[in-house]
């Protein structure tokens, strides 16, 4: 009987741990003492996937973001649905509508089945309301991860431009 | 393929609604406890800001749900040693149907000039004074049996503020567990409409309590002041009413003029009363509805009108103070439902 209890706590231990790494390596809650950790662990709802279940679809209104504890998920975009990238654990996607009400731009579905994590806006408001310094920590790691893929993006562009340029250079 | 498609949408159509006139039938059975939840739940709801505020000071959530508790339970304390004598004193003088010699004469005569002078309408024996004092005393009944019998004061003294507690306490769980068992599809959808919902119904709600709150207070001091009897009922009667939009501002000063006449057996008072009901609302304008944010939920006033007529027609005086908000959680979830049916219907999920 007590083997069926450690082994029940274990599986319980074994899944918040399994969260706790995954979160960690999620630059919106990095630095976050233990205790508010435990409070995010709170407000966030989890939910299974099966394969190639739609997870938002591109023009949903959004609400937050969706953080992969285990499985793989397909971002794809149009009605052609054009492969635009594939997550794995410890990714996470749709941080964009914890700011804004514009809708969803692309689809995501799980490849495989899925664990995930959700963050939505609402929680986030409540935090915000409710213990400020904690919040303004998650506004802050959010507004630095934006900035951080704003500045892939402006790379990105001025690659694609140079090689424009090149090429025109090339051809005259 | 799509006929067979089309008969099991149709089974799951029949099958809502008869789970919905089950659900309807069995909530009708149970009316008075359905009651009790719904307004233990709206009181939560207009409480939960303050719980918040007092967590962001530092408090667990149980210790700032205890703390209010505490604080409404020592005001309810005091009310009913200061208040509740008052109020069922006045009720009791109404019950039993008051009128001064001054008053019976003058709606004596007003009923003679009746009888005499429109005759030829058919009109004789109307007995105006004890209608007027069977209707006083029906009203008196009617309220001393719906607010102040002895067994909806234990009811309500007792479950609604442990009901409100533990809605308040665990409101974040219980919300967890509705959303846990929603479909993956409806998911996000669902919280988007808690959260549209939260921001419209929330605001309208906590305004309009604000300003039952305050319009009631002025109502008594500025009855009280003018020397109107029964101040203190009709000033509780005039804040609640006025939770009732359009009907309300209007209810509380007719029977503050009625009352007075009856009182005085003249009109002395009535411009008095006038000039304050007109005032209430103008300090309700100019100072408590910019305080009391997005009151608006942005409905048509016939909407509200017709809300307000089927709600007061299906539950009564709840039903008219429940209609706006049900309106306002209707419209949202009809709205967001048809512009995400009409960018996303045809799509496959």
């Amino acid at each position: 009987m007590n083997k069926l209890w450690e082994n029940i706590f274990k599986f319980r231990q074994k899944e918040t741990d399994e969260i706790d790494n995954v979160l960690l390596k999620i630059p919106v809650f990095q630095g976050l003492k233990s205790r508010e950790l435990r409070t995010i662990k709170r407000i966030l709802y989890q939910r299974e996937y099966k394969k190639d279940e739609v997870i938002f679809n591109q023009g949903d209104a959004g609400l937050g973001m969706y953080i992969i504890v285990k499985g793989t998920v397909e971002i794809v975009c149009g009605p052609e649905r054009h492969m635009l990238a594939e997550l794995s654990e410890g990714d996470f996607f749709g941080e964009l509508a914890l700011l804004d009400d514009s809708p969803r731009s692309a689809t995501a579905f799980s490849k495989t089945p899925c664990k995930i994590l959700c963050f939505f806006k609402p929680e986030l408001l409540d935090i915000i309301n409710r213990n400020p310094k904690l919040g303004s920590k998650i506004l802050f790691k959010l507004a630095w991860t934006i900035s951080e893929r704003l500045k892939i993006t402006n790379a990105q562009v001025s690659e694609l431009s140079n090689l424009r340029h090149r090429d025109r250079l090339d051809s005259q | 393929m799509k006929i067979c498609r089309n008969s099991s949408n149709l089974a799951k159509v029949i099958l809502f609604l008869i789970a919905f006139i089950i659900l309807v039938a069995v909530l009708a059975a149970i009316s008075d406890v359905v009651k009790l939840v719904i307004i233990s739940a709206l009181l939560a709801y207009v409480l939960d800001p303050l719980a918040s505020f007092l967590e962001s000071r530092g408090m667990s959530r149980t210790s700032a749900t205890a703390s209010i508790f505490l604080f409404f339970c020592a005001l309810a304390g005091i009310s009913s040693i200061v208040v509740l004598p008052v109020l069922y004193g006045e009720i009791k003088a109404i019950q039993s149907g008051f009128i001064l010699e001054k008053t019976s004469l003058m709606v004596s005569s007003f009923d003679d000039f009746l009888v005499s002078n429109f005759a030829f309408l058919g009109i004789r024996d109307l007995h105006l004074l004890s209608r007027i004092q069977n209707a006083m005393a029906g009203v008196g009944d009617w309220v001393f049996n719906h607010f102040l019998d002895a067994a909806s004061i234990i009811t309500g003294m007792v479950l609604i503020p442990v009901i409100v507690f533990f809605f308040m306490k665990d409101g974040r769980k219980f919300k967890r567990i509705f959303v846990s068992i929603i479909p993956n599809r409806y998911f996000e959808f669902t919280l988007y409409l808690i959260h549209k919902m939260n921001i419209q119904i929330g605001n309208y709600l906590r305004g309009q309590m604000l300003e039952a709150t305050i319009v009631g207070i002025l109502s008594i001091l500025a009855l009280w002041l003018i020397g109107v009897k029964y101040f203190f009922i009709i000033g509780v009667v005039a804040g609640l009413a006025n939770l009732i939009p359009y009907l309300g501002p209007v209810t509380g000063a007719t029977i503050a003029i009625i009352v007075s006449i009856l009182q005085t057996g003249g009109g002395d008072k009535v411009l008095y009363i006038i000039v304050a009901f007109i005032l209430i609302r103008l300090i309700d304008d100019v100072l408590v509805l910019p305080l009391a944010l997005a009151k608006s939920v942005h409905i048509h006033p016939l909407m509200v009108l017709f809300s307000l007529l089927i709600g007061g027609k299906l539950f009564g005086i709840l039903g008219m103070l429940l209609s706006v908000p049900v309106a306002g959680f209707i419209k949202v979830v009809v709205h967001e439902s048809i512009i995400n049916y009409r960018r996303y219907g045809d799509r496959p999920a």
